[in-house]
């Protein structure tokens, strides 16, 4: 067994490994980032996964959910560090199967992946215990400056392939007819299917009725499509033959752009993210801060936060950053959200956050996003060629110039939702919260 | 003395399992009954998309990140037989969408984070079309709360008297005691903001604080503290409400540099009231 594959044993039973190893690491992680690009190119079938913010026994759950690296091909949008307990065990253990299986993860950068960031919201703190110095927070802030800024899936299938029950109940299941694809397929707590969503049925149902009902319902007897968050209406997504340029990549299943935080007014194609210098620290403004910081919102166009620095941005730009740049989706991560993940504006933006029980007290579930390979025959990406046109292919494009009802040109997904692992107890705050005599 | 909330409903196979695996502080609800007092505390996961929904309908902003919409804290006053009473009920209760609507939503006192001016500055040259702040509120969540009282209950009144604090210093049997949190916020990673409800039951009295905190990094600390206190068996009920607040720099001047826990101290509220000068307080009573 190598050094790497030891350190990694032993940080997948949450204990550090020596700092000069962590340093050993970090250069060898750099080596391999440094190689990569802003927007990382990811082949599916990926598992995509939002924040996970050092909540160690929470990310051992998202890979028994999820698979193991290098089983499961992972995607990770940032926000490894800070707030939980054991960020340093976290980043590093993602850090080493990096190493280890470079082509097996994709690590982008959060804006907690940053050197003034950490200082204030524990991982600092929590290097300087465990180390007695700063030095293995130094080596971590270097390897952040070479994190991507994004990534973008590609060669994703339009449908996933329907999850069966294994339990034979399928009182809230809708078991599709084989020729009706299954867009959206939620598998909740236990692994009980929550639903499953043909294209054709997503294009018909209207989000305003379709959100989720209290957590401890999830997988018993609630209303059927409990759980999906903003749900597809009909909504337009470029998908069309004539958009793609030289560098978005035309696929059948059409890019995903994953990216930590959302969009820049500054950038209009993923091509500009590809110009920008990134291997530096985090800056106050500008477009790399924007990917990582900025938020959806339900307006026209751009706006300010009202913090005072930071973008939100509409559903119009979505759709016609979508358009242009022939994605069928962006995931991004960066917001706490109750049911795990939340698609939004038609579906064409949908926020993944892996962190369940958020700070050991929010009570949240956590969910990661899977997308599959394209199955069809035709598979194309390079610049030059002649695109093939599979039999789902044609259908969809017909239907998308036949005007009137568009349907919606998604990628299939399948979220997982998976809640925190049962805790051992070490360091952790008590459910029961200790007496005192405060004043 | 302690009763208990009535059982849950019957859940299915699965969600018992779900409900047995909760590593969370999800609390149904508890509450004790203590000399004509029923205290109540309720602790669940934070809202959902849906009831955020109707919170942000409601209120006009959106609500914190982290926002336990379902929690609350209670001090109400009962019957002999524990029941309540029908004449001049009286209850006090911590939630946080009331909390929330004290809340400035004009925008009027907003702060900004400490780069804002830097950061606007290059968003002037770079995108002179993105004016709007969008929802202008005070995003803080600074919030002057001290509860919501039943509406036509017997009112508080100004006092001289003030809680006395040596007989809370005594170590008398705690027999109940939480800490309900109504919510909370990183502001975007430029500080926070925390509202939570700590209370402690003894046999003769109960004291509740409600403190609510905020740090705002390079700009301001801020806390605003109520505290009720119940004396059973005068049915005495006293409210003080205290604000606290001081510049970053000046705070951060208090704190002993010699500390290599400084932003754990910042991120405790407890630890950074006696760095921030009071800079107004009153009480009030009411006897019932």
């Amino acid at each position: 067994m190598s050094d790497l594959d030891k350190a990694i044993e032993q940080l997948r039973q949450c204990r550090p490994i020596p700092e000069l190893q962590v340093r050993e690491i970090c250069f060898k992680a750099r080596e391999i980032l440094i190689e990569e690009a802003n927007v990382q190119i990811v082949d599916a079938p990926v598992t995509i996964c939002g924040d996970i913010h050092g909540q160690f026994h929470d990310l051992m759950e998202l890979f028994r959910v999820g698979g193991d690296c290098p089983d499961t091909n992972y995607l990770f949008m940032g926000d490894f560090v800070d707030r939980g307990f054991y960020s340093l065990e976290s980043f590093l253990l993602l850090l080493c199967l990096k190493v280890r299986y470079p082509d097996r993860i994709t690590l982008i950068r959060g804006n907690h992946e940053s050197r003034q960031i950490t200082t204030v919201y524990g991982f600092y703190d929590e290097c300087i215990r465990k180390y007695g110095s700063a030095n293995v927070w130094r080596y971590c802030c270097d390897v952040f400056d070479y994190l991507a800024l994004g990534a973008l899936v590609i060669g994703a299938g339009s449908s996933v392939q329907p999850t069966r029950s294994t339990d034979g109940e399928d009182a809230e299941t809708k078991i599709r007819e084989a020729e009706d694809e299954v867009e959206i397929e939620v598998i909740g707590l236990g692994g009980v299917i929550t639903r499953q969503m043909s294209r054709r049925d997503a294009g018909m149902i209207n989000s305003a009725n379709l959100t989720p009902s209290a957590l401890p319902h999830l997988s018993s007897s609630g209303p059927a499509g409990a759980l999906l968050t903003g749900v597809p209406g009909t909504g337009a997504s470029g998908n069309s033959r004539g958009t793609s340029t030289p560098n978005a990549p035309t696929n059948t299943g059409g890019a995903v752009l994953c990216v930590h935080g959302g969009l820049s007014p500054l950038i209009d194609s993923v091509d500009k993210i590809r110009l920008l210098d990134r291997k530096q620290e985090v800056p106050h403004d500008g477009a790399m801060c924007d990917l990582l910081w900025s938020d959806p919102e339900e307006i026209d166009g751009w706006g300010l936060s009202p913090r005072g620095a930071g973008f939100l941005f509409g559903a119009d730009i979505v759709k016609q950053f979508n358009h242009l740049n022939n994605l069928t989706l962006i995931a991004r991560a960066h917001q706490l959200v109750m049911e795990g993940f939340k698609e939004m504006f038609d579906s064409s933006i949908v926020t993944v956050w892996s962190a369940p029980n958020y700070c050991y007290r929010c009570g949240n579930v956590a969910a990661i996003l899977e997308l599959g390979e394209d199955n069809s025959n035709a598979v194309l990406r390079s610049g030059g060629e002649e695109m093939l046109f599979n039999r789902e292919n044609t259908r969809r494009l017909a239907s998308t110039y036949m005007g009137g009802s568009m349907k919606r040109g998604g990628p299939g997904r399948r979220y997982r939702v998976f809640e925190a692992a049962a805790q051992d107890s070490r360091g952790m705050p008590s459910k029961k919260p200790m007496p005192y005599y405060f004043l | 003395m302690t009763s208990m909330p009535p059982p849950p409903p019957a859940f299915s196979a699965v969600a018992r399992e779900v409900q047995a695996v909760m590593p969370t502080a999800v609390d149904a609800g508890k509450s004790i009954t203590v000399s004509g007092f029923k205290i109540t505390t309720r602790k669940l996961p934070i809202l959902n998309a849906q009831e955020i929904d109707a919170m942000t309908e409601k209120l006009g902003i959106a609500p914190p990140e982290m926002i336990f919409g379902n929690n609350i804290v209670s001090i109400e006053k009962v019957g002999a037989d524990g029941g309540a009473v029908a004449e001049n009920p009286w209850k006090i209760e911590f939630n946080a969408l009331d909390a929330l609507d004290l809340v400035d939503k004009t925008g009027n006192d907003m702060l900004k984070v400490a780069y804002s001016s830097a950061w606007q500055k290059q968003r002037e040259k770079m995108h002179e079309g993105i004016k709007e702040v969008v929802k202008p509120f005070d995003w803080t969540y600074s919030t002057n709360y001290q509860g919501s009282i039943t509406p036509g209950a017997k009112p508080f009144e100004p006092t001289e008297d003030q809680i006395p604090l040596d007989k809370l210093r005594r170590q008398d049997p705690i027999l109940f005691f939480d800490d309900v949190m109504l919510y909370e916020d990183e502001l975007a990673d430029n500080g926070m903001s925390i509202l939570s409800v700590k209370i402690r039951v003894m046999p003769a009295r109960l004291l509740l604080l409600a403190r609510f905190y905020m740090r705002l990094d390079d700009v301001v600390f801020r806390i605003r503290d109520t505290r009720v206190f119940v004396e059973f068996a005068e049915g005495l009920v006293l409210r003080e409400y205290q604000e606290r607040e001081d510049s970053y720099d000046n705070v951060r001047q208090k704190i002993p540099p010699y500390r290599d826990d400084i932003p754990a101290i910042m991120r405790d509220p407890n630890q950074m009231a006696e760095y921030l000068p009071l800079r107004s307080v009153t009480v009030e009573k009411v006897v019932l």
